[in-house]
């Protein structure tokens, strides 16, 4: 029994240096294989937090709660000021930049067919200026590198 | 009682032209006297060095609560203890965020907002794909002779002249580098 112990302990076990009994919490989700895993989410939340935040979930949830969890320590460990929540703020700022550049070249589709249902070619030069100046709108004037989501 | 004299001792800055011994010394016996959030919270003294007390104010005592329920009292103040003074405050912020989302959804936390806004992003890209390959089509529509580029190392659009049907069919993406990663998949850190 002292083999099967020493031999089958999860990796939480294993760190933590106690007996992992056949109910362990952790067990499930932090295999011997991968004790990195086990590390990074108790260097942020600790075991007890850990537990606790499984003990209270169904099990069948369980499995995604820990890989989210080991996913924002991950984060936090590679960006200590910001963790995931810098994350969250780059994608904030892709959409903003994706829904300018969509909006322009809606407009430009506007225009463009305006100028085709119009008479001919002849038409469409006149709106060659207005083009361009879509074109050369700055998007860059748009500094959202700023704005953190509990700004937004 | 306790409102009277504090108000009465107050006044005494009012009065005087400069603070004396008496009232810097009152001044940090009134500062130290109100604890912070989380020292009330975790029932101590609040001395004057504390490391939560500049961002956990007493009169938010949800703020610490959230954050010491799923982070821990001691993990958060290592985590303040090993960043400069100046990027604490965004680091608590964070931290907060986190705390929020985690206690709001305890299953997916953060993750699920990351999800939900790469799926946008994702569907904005291929919007974006389908309207620049709109406006190519109708340019080509009015050009019979537009050329054909293919670049499939660079992933640029390919076009078929002959089959090209408006918005239904193209291939690739631009490359401006957007975030792309399943947050579910990762499985180290990067170097």
């Amino acid at each position: 029994d002292y083999l099967t112990m020493n031999s089958s302990r999860c990796a939480a076990c294993k760190y933590l240096r106690k007996r992992c009994p056949s109910e362990c919490i952790f067990s499930p989700y932090f295999p011997p294989n991968n004790p990195q895993r086990f590390a990074c989410v108790h260097r942020i939340y600790g075991a007890s937090n850990i537990g606790r935040m499984l003990q209270q979930l169904p099990v069948y949830l369980r499995a995604q709660a820990a890989d989210c969890l080991y996913y924002e320590a991950q984060c936090r460990i590679e960006n200590p000021v910001y963790g995931c929540v810098g994350m969250i703020s780059t994608l904030h700022q892709q959409i903003f930049s994706a829904q300018e550049q969509l909006a322009k070249v809606h407009a430009e589709i506007a225009l463009i067919n305006n100028a085709y249902t119009q008479q001919g070619s002849s038409q469409f030069q006149q709106f060659d200026g207005l083009l361009s100046d879509l074109n050369n709108f700055p998007m860059e004037s748009m500094d959202t590198s700023n704005q953190v989501p509990w700004c937004l | 009682m306790k409102g009277r004299i504090l108000l009465s001792l107050e006044s005494l800055f009012l009065v005087s032209k400069g603070p004396t011994i008496f009232q810097v010394l009152l001044s940090h016996f009134m500062a130290s006297n109100s604890p912070c959030a989380s020292c009330k919270l975790l029932r101590r003294r609040c001395t004057k060095d504390c490391i939560f007390a500049p961002y956990f104010p007493s009169n938010e005592p949800l703020r610490f609560a959230t954050v010491h329920k799923v982070f821990g009292a001691s993990n958060v103040s290592k985590m303040l203890q090993e960043l400069p003074i100046q990027q604490r405050a965004d680091a608590v912020n964070s931290l907060v965020y986190e705390a929020n989302a985690r206690v709001r959804d305890p299953v997916y936390g953060c993750v699920g907002a990351i999800s939900l806004l790469q799926n946008q992003v994702s569907q904005l890209q291929r919007q974006l794909a389908v309207a620049q390959a709109e406006i190519l089509c109708i340019q080509m529509q009015q050009e019979p002779n537009f050329p054909i580029f293919v670049d499939p190392d660079e992933k640029s659009l390919v076009l078929c002249a002959n089959n090209f049907s408006n918005s239904s069919q193209f291939f690739g993406n631009d490359s401006s580098g957007y975030v792309n990663q399943d947050p579910l998949k990762r499985e180290s850190l990067s170097a």
